[in-house]
């Protein structure tokens, strides 16, 4: 077999780029990323050619909505890499660098969706992927509080929220927007956040709210509507070996300011962590509320 | 709006999710556009179900009703 020498900046690449050891002699895995999930048809069949040419005629869907291709020859890569590029597949990240940001299928299609994830996930990819951190950062974002691709559970996550309002000159009194906020919305966990009146009219009790809009969907005379959206940011949340759930540092922040909380989270995180620390880890030993202040 | 002519009728009491919703969507489609449609359904996940997927199909809801134990919807095809 022909021996090859790597130049550095080959193998630097390697190991930024998405390319990951496998455990088997001379075998690498591809790992591309997919921002929010969305992907064009035409790149799909892509995919499909690189398993072929490349791998072996089958791909891995990750569990951060990425493809991977394992079976990539060390001796194939730098063609590899360059076939990337011409066909319009993003590579991913893997070592101490962050990740692809996930979303959920939000406003578009998902009838709880308050934003539009896919809109959202295009842009805020420049700005969350691939930036040196000391472990790992993931971002996420969902659409409304159902948190289908789990903000949670991510370093950063965004969910979206709407706040209802109610137009009494159209209700009709049918007791419906008052029963599933109870029910359905609250799952009788808390207090409703809308009661009706002697006169049959809801009242809303904001404080109650969990901003998700079930309200809205079942009023049959359109009485209720969204009046604002925002999202609740959560920061610190991993699974791993010691799962955590994120805090809640924020309410009803509006769109525009996500980019600028994304880049203060990640200084943040290399301010505070050491080398191989989580965020989560590292704020378990800060002021949450000084941590707030440089985040938002 | 109280003297509502109804097209069509349909008792959809004890018809779980998202039979319900099907079987309103079916005898809507063989409907004319401005025509009525009553539905009876149980209370719970069936009512508000089937209102927001009317709703969502672009339908106009005269009127809602409850019943003892269950409610009466009143639909106009679009
Ligand atoms: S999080 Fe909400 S908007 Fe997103 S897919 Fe789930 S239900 Fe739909
Ligand atoms: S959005 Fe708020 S008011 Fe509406 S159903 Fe949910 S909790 Fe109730
Ligand atoms: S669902 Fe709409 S019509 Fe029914 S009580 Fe609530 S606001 Fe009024």
């Amino acid at each position: 077999m022909q021996k090859k020498n790597h130049t550095d900046a080959e193998l630097q690449e390697l190991r930024t780029g998405g390319i990951i050891k496998q455990k088997q002699k001379d075998y690498f895995i591809l790992r591309t990323r997919i921002p929010g999930g969305y992907l064009k048809a035409d790149i799909l069949k892509k995919y499909s050619v690189i398993a072929k040419k490349y791998g072996r005629d089958y791909v891995h869907i990750s569990t951060r909505q990425g493809i991977e291709i394992p079976w990539i020859h060390i001796n194939n890569i730098p063609k590899l890499l360059n076939d990337l590029k011409n066909l319009g597949i993003l590579r991913g990240a893997c070592g101490p660098r962050s990740r692809n940001l996930i979303a959920c299928p939000g406003a578009s299609v998902c009838r709880f969706g308050l934003v539009n994830t896919e809109e959202l996930a295009r842009k805020l990819d420049r700005v969350v992927f691939g930036k040196e951190v000391p472990k790992k950062f993931k971002v996420a974002i969902s659409g409304c509080l159902n948190s289908c691709s789990k903000p949670q559970e991510n370093d950063l996550g965004f969910l979206a929220q709407g706040e209802p309002e109610v137009d009494l000159s159209k209700c009709i009194g049918c007791t419906l927007c008052a029963k599933v906020c109870e029910k359905v919305c609250g799952r009788g966990k808390r207090e409703p956040a809308i009661i009706m009146d002697e006169n049959k009219r809801p009242v809303y009790r904001k404080e109650n709210c969990f901003f998700e809009g079930d309200c809205v969907r079942v009023c049959p005379v359109n009485a209720w509507k969204v009046k604002k959206t925002g999202f609740a940011v959560y920061i610190g949340g991993r699974v791993g070996r010691f799962p955590k759930f994120g805090i809640k540092i924020a309410n009803f922040v509006d769109e525009k300011q996500i980019p600028r909380i994304i880049k203060n989270a990640i200084s943040c995180y290399n301010r505070i962590a050491q080398t191989q620390e989580r965020f989560g880890e590292a704020l378990e030993k800060q002021d949450i509320e000084t941590i707030k202040k440089e985040i938002l | 709006m109280n003297e509502l002519k109804v097209d069509q009728y349909l008792d959809l009491k004890g018809v779980p999710c998202p039979l319900n919703f099907v079987k309103t969507k079916l005898m809507l489609e063989g409907m004319e556009s401005g025509s009525i449609l009553e539905v009876l359904l149980d209370d719970g996940e069936p009512i508000t179900n089937v209102m927001a997927s009317v709703k969502e199909e672009g339908h106009q809801i005269l009127k809602v009703e409850k019943i003892f134990g269950y409610w009466k919807l009143i639909i106009k095809k679009t």
